[in-house]
């Protein structure tokens, strides 16, 4: 992992926001990945939700858990999907 | 069009803007809030959205609706907020000039929608109750995928422990058509974690007799796109990716890499050459397939293994075999495809459970005309130069006409060129210049990668295998590969 951090903006939605406690977030982080970053995450605020169910998007695309992260990323895990 | 709202929907005022005087066929679809949920009484529904996503994401499957049913339009409106009983959360109408399209169009994008749209639901209950739907981790999953896979999991060879190796199976299905469409079904149904599916082809009429993944309502539609949909309505727990590119010398290496097996379903030999060499070099399993109006052949090339799909045609270029098998094109009786496309799933299911299967050094015949199957033994050519031994004897290193393999003196004529050193398996690099680069012996695809931007030329220790490889580059057209020994 590398020492240096970079800033990222998080949000979250509906089970992650009442779990986290907060809509959106921002912090310094050296989490290379979303996987890190979540389990980061996990560390500070109350977020049961597997990683394993959730999905993740970057800069309102989705990527996968281990696509790298860069300074001033907007992240948004994504728990499963109920629409319709 | 896709478009989120906070405002109750009006069926009438959306409909009106989907009026077209082309249209002769009009299909909706209103999702609505209903009082009830697992045998839970509900009293209403809480919609929540990531609108930047959302709405990109909204617009790409109604446009891929579009794609797949070329002439439907699409309107397409999602709720957020507070919803009553009764109220709509989605509407979906689509216009166009016959039934089929709207039908199958409309039924995409509901499907689609609840799979990738970011957009929650907080279910509330009479007793003040409230939860996220499918986002209550107890054991809610399990079941229903369990029954899914009852009948097979009841299998000694398979169990518990095989079906979970199945959830994390990748495999990589090149061409969708006769093979593609049934040994894809299967293996969806088997419950492959996630299948790819690698077709730059759209759906002809002509194709509807044996492509079984295929109705009229999906004719002009890309192959992999649609296969794709069909799929995961057929078991919606899996993933399915969809290539809409030929399997071709630039993407290979990158496709086969991501996956653990590979099927290829495709009708021409440059094609065929091209994944069994690609899965030769990334040490993974092909399952082939091939057929001639009522007949069949499977081959499972194991990666390492003797006895390739070179050594069945020695020195034989694509071209000349595509113009005697005649495959593309031809006439074929559609159970043969389904025959042979169900046997590459079953080796490729076999496989990734580790389940004995049949003696892959077999090429297994069937004839569908006088019921008569055979298998016989592939032969090992022993200089084959992709998967012959080094130092077995060969050809002699002879001049030949072609100019493939070079002298000293033409060596030197030739000025500043690339220069590949092939690598047996097990060999010592060869200390060389550092503008040489060394690939393995076998590793075709990386060479064709290579000989595709100019001259090159091949050594290796006889100068045997390089001037057989030379030659087999040259017969695919890559005329600027020369060889010689180092």
């Amino acid at each position: 992992m590398p020492d240096r951090t970079h800033r990222l903006h998080v949000r979250f939605f509906a089970v992650l926001r009442e779990q986290a406690g907060c809509s959106s977030l921002e912090l310094d982080s050296a989490a290379p990945t979303p996987a890190a970053l979540y389990a980061e995450l996990q560390a500070k605020h109350p977020l049961t939700f597997p990683a394993t169910l959730l999905r993740v998007s970057v800069n309102e695309r989705y990527v996968t858990m281990t696509t790298p992260l860069a300074a001033g990323d907007r992240v948004v895990f994504i728990p499963p999907v109920a629409g319709g | 069009m896709f478009e989120l709202t906070s405002t109750p929907l009006d069926s009438a005022a959306l409909l009106a803007r989907l009026g077209r005087p082309d249209a002769g066929a009009l299909v909706v679809f209103e999702g609505r809030v209903r009082n009830h949920h697992l045998g839970r009484p509900v009293t209403h529904l809480e919609y929540e959205a990531f609108d930047e996503l959302a709405l990109a994401e909204g617009a790409a499957i109604v446009a891929e609706a579009e794609r797949l049913h070329p002439g439907a339009h699409v309107l397409c409106v999602h709720r957020t907020g507070t919803l009553a009983i009764g109220e709509i959360a989605v509407w979906i109408g689509v216009a166009s000039a016959h039934r089929a399209a709207a039908f199958a169009a409309c039924r995409h994008v509901i499907e689609d929608l609840k799979r990738r749209l970011p957009i929650w639901k907080k279910e509330h209950h009479p007793d003040g109750a409230a939860e996220w739907v499918n986002c209550t981790t107890e054991a809610k999953p399990a079941s229903a995928t369990a029954e899914y896979y009852a009948r097979q999991t009841a299998l000694p060879e398979v169990g518990p422990e095989g079906q979970a190796r199945l959830a994390t199976a990748r495999v990589l299905v090149v061409g969708v058509g006769g093979l593609g469409c049934p040994a894809a079904l299967y293996l969806a149904g088997a419950g492959v974690g996630r299948l790819a599916l690698v077709d730059p082809g759209k759906i002809e009429l002509s194709n509807l007799h044996r492509q079984i993944l295929f109705t009229p309502a999906d004719i002009g539609a890309p192959k992999a796109l649609a296969a794709a949909a069909r799929l995961r309505l057929h078991n919606p727990a899996i993933e399915v990716l969809a290539h809409e590119t030929a399997f071709n010398a630039s993407n290979a290496r990158a496709l086969v890499a991501g996956y653990d097996i590979v099927i290829d379903g495709t009708d021409n030999f440059a094609t065929r050459f091209l994944i069994h060499d690609a899965c030769r070099a990334a040490g993974r399993p092909l399952v082939s397939a091939a057929v001639h109006r009522f007949e069949g052949e499977l081959n499972v090339f194991l990666p390492g293994q003797p006895g390739c799909l070179h050594c069945l045609w020695p020195g034989r270029p694509s071209a000349e075999l595509d113009a005697a098998g005649n495959c593309a094109g031809g006439p074929v009786f559609a159970p043969v495809v389904g025959m042979l496309g169900i046997m590459q799933a079953a080796e490729t299911l076999k496989l990734l459970l580790g389940v004995p299967g049949m003696d892959y050094r077999q090429t297994r015949l069937v004839n569908l005309l006088d019921g008569s199957t055979l298998a016989i033994e592939r032969i090992a050519q022993p200089a084959c130069p992709v998967c012959g031994q080094p130092g077995s004897s060969g050809p002699e290193l002879t001049p030949d006409s072609s100019g493939a393999i070079l002298s000293d003196e033409a060596f030197a004529a030739l000025g500043p060129v690339r220069t590949v050193a092939l690598l047996e398996t097990g060999e010592i690099p060869p200390s060389v210049s550092a503008n040489v680069e060394t690939v393995p012996a076998g590793d075709l695809a990386r060479l064709r990668e290579l000989a595709a931007t100019g001259p090159l030329v091949l050594t290796c220790r006889s100068g045997v295998r390089s001037a057989a490889l030379a030659r087999l580059l040259r017969a695919e057209g890559l005329t600027t590969v020369y060889a010689r020994a180092r």
